[in-house]
């Protein structure tokens, strides 16, 4: 009877302790999720209820050559900024990892101060560089076009390669200190024990390091993935009163249904379909990328 | 721990009272919202100043100031729907379809106009009209009109002859005059005209005024650019193509450099918003700006006429926690006080909206807003539409079709027709 009675008053204390999560989580993230859903299936305004009409907006979402756009836009940012931004850090935390004292202190905030940068800063500061008239990067651009300079965030095929060039500089020293940490965990004996078995750098590179940080690069990965299908601060600022159209990623059409044309119901439908496309997507690609580390 | 509530009740029921009594004592308070960051944002600021000074026994406008263009609509709209915001907010003119259809705007009644000493003939017709609803009924007060106006350099156009007796620029309507006069100035590392061409919203206002010049009709009775509107459409975007074709205007010059180009004298004209009347009188206030002027966009067509829009002043439709009679009245009164007063806000650059101010001599004296306030009475606002205004879809469309057409990245006449089929597509 006591230890039932203790049961319950501990199972009471957990309740307790675990309400404020729970509540939390709950208003914040399941409630206006199951709304989401809820108001996909509706003609809701941004404020307010609105009829319940069937598959009407995605339907809309499918023949809507915007959407299409927008989710290629997507696609094809992650392609260019991911990859590179996980490759780009690794050779960048090898290289800082050999630097001793105070050398690769200095260094590594260098590569992580960007990181810090609020996106309205990174935009003022690329903004500027990259200017058409004024920007010290044209200096290197014009060769290349012919002598003139170029609007690179208003010439459409430099536009995404641009937004992602400078994504990888401002999120890379994230990306780098797990590696680095992910570095710091691999023991030195077992590259004195190679170098010892004549290996040369490359192969220690390739048999030793490569499969050890693989658990990072995994992390690494699937935290970019998810970020970048989110990608919408940079691609917002550079675009604006540009083709914003041409330009328009799957957020982006999210915003501009929802908050400037009013369809909430739109907006939502847009919504869920990129929540379900992160959710098979970063799934997936952990599932993958995890079963192709076990292997090895 | 139930001391600690104790007293954490207690000193919440202090401050509770001690609140109550300041309100009651105090005296009347106008929550404001604008959304004026720029230049023309510090002379409104002091303006208010000046307001809480002269009423320091009566009226405080407690103001805040937020970002202009969609962020501050969305925000004026969710608050307004849960009965929160403002007593007051500045809105543009060309966005008040969109706020009437999202139903954030209280109707202002022609009792509580008259009451208040606002009459429509102190108003253009146009700017008056652009503050009803499809219904006539009144949504806003307009309290100025600005416009895109055409900025000089005197002494390029004085060497090119081109600068008359008055020191106004002579002989640039109709499209051969201006066309030679841009290609005249540009020479010795000079451009004819500087213009953010890499900026959708400017894209729109030139686009739009070349229109009208030519009695074009952007939108009717629901149909964008119908019948030979759209050749009138592809006639201005070709015209404005040819300008940077023919290296008279630099292609996709941002907004910023743009105002460089003319405030360091490689550019002999620039097409702005009178909103940049500050800088440049700010400049040659330092003495780092040569011999300047403005004037009303030349008619290049059949007549002249100009883009307008209108910041106006609005109450919020809160639900459920209207602004109650009282605080309207009051409201409608400080309405009224700003615009007698809008003289200062003319600094800015604008045109007073409030005619008695516009005609005064006061004004007539104020350069060089006088030189070019003659475009009031051809201003044409932009059409009444939900889909269009200030960082509304049409706004998005100038960026995606004017932009690449005037800078030759798309062909005027697929321009004019895929910016008309892509607007239709959003018509409900």
């Amino acid at each position: 009877m006591a230890i039932m009675k203790s049961k319950r008053a501990e199972l009471a204390t957990a309740a307790v302790l675990m309400a404020p999560f729970i509540i939390i989580y709950g208003v914040l993230f399941i409630y206006p999720t199951i709304k989401m859903v809820q108001v996909s299936f509706t003609d809701a305004p941004l404020i307010g209820d609105g009829q319940f009409n069937g598959i009407d907006n995605f339907v809309r979402l499918w023949k809507d050559r915007l959407f299409s756009t927008s989710v290629w836009n997507t696609l094809y940012f992650v392609l260019l900024s991911v990859i590179p931004s996980t490759i780009i850090a690794l050779f960048l935390a090898m290289g800082v990892n050999r630097l001793k004292g105070w050398l690769q202190s200095i260094v590594l905030a260098c590569f992580f101060l960007p990181y810090i940068l609020p996106v309205s800063v990174v935009y003022r500061i690329w903004a500027w560089i990259l200017d058409k008239d004024f920007g010290i990067a044209q200096v290197l651009l014009a060769p290349f076009n012919g002598g003139t300079n170029i609007n690179v965030f208003r010439d459409l095929p430099l536009f995404m390669p641009a937004a992602a060039l400078l994504t990888v500089w401002w999120l890379i020293g994230f990306n780098m200190l797990l590696y680095i940490a992910g570095l710091r965990n691999i023991s030195t004996e077992i590259y004195e024990a190679a170098s010892l078995d004549g290996a040369g750098r490359w192969t220690q590179f390739w048999n030793i390091t490569w499969p050890l940080i693989w658990p990072v690069t995994v992390l690494v990965l699937t935290i970019q993935l998810i970020l970048q299908l989110k990608i919408f601060d940079q691609v917002y600022l550079f675009s604006r009163g540009g083709r914003v159209d041409a330009t328009s990623t799957m957020v982006q059409y999210i915003y501009k249904q929802a908050f400037q044309l009013n369809h909430g119901g739109v907006g939502a439908a847009a919504s869920l379909v990129l929540f379900l496309v992160i959710v098979i997507f970063s799934v997936l690609q952990f599932q993958l990328l995890r079963t192709r580390g076990g292997e090895k | 721990m139930k001391k600690f509530i104790k007293a954490a009740l207690a000193a919440t029921a202090l401050v509770t009272v001690t609140a109550f009594a300041a309100g009651v004592q105090a005296k009347d308070t106008i929550v404001w919202w604008d959304f004026l960051g720029g230049g023309d944002g510090v002379r409104m600021k002091s303006l208010i100043d000046e307001f809480n000074k002269e009423h320091a026994d009566t009226v405080e406008i407690q103001a805040t100031t937020l970002d202009w263009g969609t962020p501050f609509y969305t925000k004026v709209q969710t608050s307004a729907a849960v009965g929160q915001g403002p007593d007051i907010m500045t809105y543009h003119e060309s966005r008040i379809p969109l706020g009437i259809s999202t139903g954030s705007l209280s109707v202002i009644t022609p009792e509580e106009l008259a009451a208040s000493g606002i009459k429509a003939d102190d108003f253009e017709p146009a700017n008056w009209k652009a503050a009803q609803g499809a219904d006539g009924k009144q949504y806003a007060v307009p309290l100025d009109i600005h416009s895109i106006i055409l900025y000089y350099n005197k002494t390029l156009l004085k060497n090119a002859g081109l600068l008359g007796d008055d020191g106004k620029p002579k002989g640039l309507d109709g499209v051969a005059n201006w066309d030679a006069a841009l290609a005249k100035l540009t020479a010795n590392g000079v451009v004819g005209l500087s213009v953010p061409t890499a900026d959708g919203g400017t894209m729109w206002r030139i686009f739009y005024t070349l229109l009208n010049q030519q009695d074009g009709v952007f939108l009717k009775d629901n149909k964008f650019l119908d019948g030979d509107n759209l050749d009138k459409a592809a006639t201005a975007l070709t015209e404005m193509n040819k300008w940077v074709k023919s290296g008279w205007t630099p292609k996709q010059t941002e907004y910023a450099a743009s105002i460089a180009l003319f405030t360091s004298g490689k550019a002999a004209f620039h097409i702005n918003g009178v909103w940049e009347v500050p800088t440049m009188v700010d400049l040659q206030k330092k003495g780092q700006l040569f011999d300047w002027g403005a004037i009303q966009i030349p008619a290049l067509y059949a007549h002249p006429a100009t883009w307008a829009d209108s910041h106006s002043f609005a109450i919020p439709n809160r639900v459920g926690n209207p602004v109650d009679a009282a605080k309207r009245k009051l409201v409608l009164d400080t309405v009224h006080w700003f615009n007698q007063h809008s003289l200062e806000w003319a600094g800015g650059g604008h045109l007073p909206a409030f005619s008695p101010v516009r005609s005064s001599d006061d004004f007539k004296n104020l350069k060089p807003n006088s030189d070019y306030s003659s475009l009031a009475a051809t201003a044409v606002f932009d059409p009444v539409s939900t889909l269009a205004g200030v960082a509304s879809p049409v706004y998005d469309a100038a960026g995606n079709y004017v932009l690449p057409a005037m800078n030759g990245d798309l062909d005027p006449k697929d321009a004019a027709s895929q910016m008309r089929d892509d607007l239709q597509g959003q018509v409900k």
